[in-house]
């Protein structure tokens, strides 16, 4: 635990996304430790939320409590199950040279600094949830807080693919996808000639140009606004998580509406 | 007395007082200072209905809130303001911005509690409840100034040092602002309206800052 508290530290700061270290080709972080840290701070983000039920007029929901603190982690896990296989085919489809590995390793790094400004952001939201009776504000905020969080893994994921457009790397040559492209040894001479001739170019290839180019920056860009609205619908999919006040427990809504519509509804009545 | 003159002194001219690698006593001891002077003044603008029977708790609950206010505000921001300091590529200096913060505060609690006395004169000349509102409000507005004017002070190197923490200090004052104007709100009553009873809370008022000013804009705009 301490050691991918570390790694998230390390990404927080941009060491692990420094020049030096992109222009090698050497974007390498511990998915699985830092996947359970993003979604542990989810889950801390998602107990700050739960105060505005905690803290009820006629007294504390904590099933409400609870719901909040497991779907947070959920609404990000599946946002990322949900976007992240359009987004390796497109990377793939405008010539990418970023591996699956590669891909999957940049989602998680970006879903991790989202999450960490999400859970920095928590005490004010807490705060804000035992202060405040009104629902509506209750919900505008935690959108605004979202929207907050968002826009920094978002920048986050444009500083990494800046530093992979400039880089000359050699991930794509040491990838996991091109170690499986290998030919075994006993495959016949023609076979291994030609996979050798191959393995030249593309090394040759990964050596003059830069792992991405605008087009496959474009398919992230695309990706991003893609993965907001989806992240958007999620919630509205999983709700509710904050709970309204005037409403008895349950742990999930009928289908209706959307949460764009949801969000507008807030904001009217607001301040009426 | 003289060393606490000479800290005074050295926070209210900014010469050194934040250092490059401020230590765990050095910021306790603003921490200190933040809660003394606070208490101070607290407890003059508590008085506004006596010191006598049951206003005395007044003044004592108003000591008590003017340093929860500041250090409570902070605290809650703090977490957000380090990850995005270490956001940002500055965790390396984030010691010094908050000895810088906790500073400025206790500058402007200093400056409060000069003003103290201009407080008790005003409360002896007039007995309006909504006019001790305002020229309180006036008196933290002077040493919220001075307060800000001592961070950019403090913030004056780091900003030498990195243009990146010019960012941070309005994004600390944005976030500062935002949670100290509904903590204020929430820990009403400072002075205590003399037709009221003592509460340290009010209770059932807790209710929503923005939303107020809010609808007041909006019904006094559209209706």
């Amino acid at each position: 635990m301490k050691r991918w508290w570390k790694e998230l530290d390390r990404l927080l700061r941009g060491e692990a996304t420094q020049g030096s270290v992109l222009g090698a080709g050497d974007f390498r972080i511990p998915v699985g430790g830092l996947l359970l840290m993003a979604l542990t701070l989810a889950a801390l983000y998602g107990v700050c939320m739960g105060f505005f039920a905690g803290f009820r007029d006629g007294g504390p929901v904590f099933l409400q409590w609870l719901a909040g603190t497991l779907k947070v982690p959920a609404l990000f896990f599946l946002t990322l199950v949900v976007t992240f296989p359009s987004l390796y085919v497109f990377n793939a489809l405008v010539g990418s040279r970023l591996s699956f590995a590669a891909v999957f390793q940049l989602l998680v790094a970006a879903l991790a600094v989202n999450v960490a400004v999400l859970a920095s952001l928590g005490p004010i939201v807490a705060f804000f949830s035992v202060s405040t009776t009104s629902y509506p504000f209750i919900l505008l905020l935690n959108v605004l807080v979202f929207i907050t969080a968002g826009v920094f893994g978002f920048t986050f994921m444009l500083r990494i693919l800046r530093g992979l457009w400039g880089a000359r790397g050699q991930m794509a040559s040491t990838s996991p996808i091109r170690e499986l492209e290998k030919p075994e040894s006993q495959g016949g001479n023609e076979l291994t000639l030609n996979a050798m001739a191959e393995e030249t170019t593309a090394v040759s290839l990964a050596n003059r140009g830069p792992i991405i180019d605008r087009r496959v920056k474009n398919v992230f860009v695309c990706w991003m606004v893609v993965a907001g609205l989806v992240c958007a619908q999620m919630s509205w999919v999983l709700r509710p998580i904050l709970g309204k006040p005037t409403e008895a427990f349950h742990w999930f809504s009928p289908r209706e509406s959307n949460f764009f519509e949801a969000v507008w509804d807030a904001f009217r009545t607001l301040l009426s | 007395m003289s060393t606490l003159l000479g800290r005074i002194d050295v926070i209210l001219r900014s010469r050194q007082a934040v250092q490059e690698r401020p230590s765990a006593s050095a910021l306790l001891w603003t921490v200190g200072c933040i809660a003394f002077f606070g208490f101070l003044y607290g407890a003059v603008m508590g008085a506004f209905g006596g010191i006598g029977g049951e206003r005395l708790w007044q003044v004592l609950y108003s000591a008590v809130k003017v340093p929860l206010l500041l250090l409570g505000t902070s605290l809650i921001a703090w977490p957000s303001f380090l990850v995005l300091n270490t956001l940002a590529g500055l965790r390396d200096d984030f010691a010094r911005a908050t000895a810088a913060l906790l500073a400025a505060q206790a500058g402007l609690v200093i400056v409060l509690a000069s003003l103290a006395p201009l407080t008790i004169v005003w409360y002896a000349s007039s007995g309006s409840y909504p006019d001790a509102l305002r020229f309180n409000g006036a008196m933290f507005a002077i040493a919220a100034l001075a307060g800000q004017w001592l961070l950019r002070d403090h913030y004056r190197l780091l900003v030498e040092r990195d243009s990146r923490h010019r960012w941070m200090f309005w994004t600390w004052l944005a976030l500062f602002i935002f949670v100290a104007i509904q903590m204020a709100w929430v820990m009403r009553p400072f002075i205590g309206d003399p037709s009221a009873p003592t509460e340290f809370f009010r209770r059932d008022k807790w209710g929503n800052a923005y939303l107020v000013v809010a609808r007041l804009i909006y019904h006094a705009v559209v209706r």
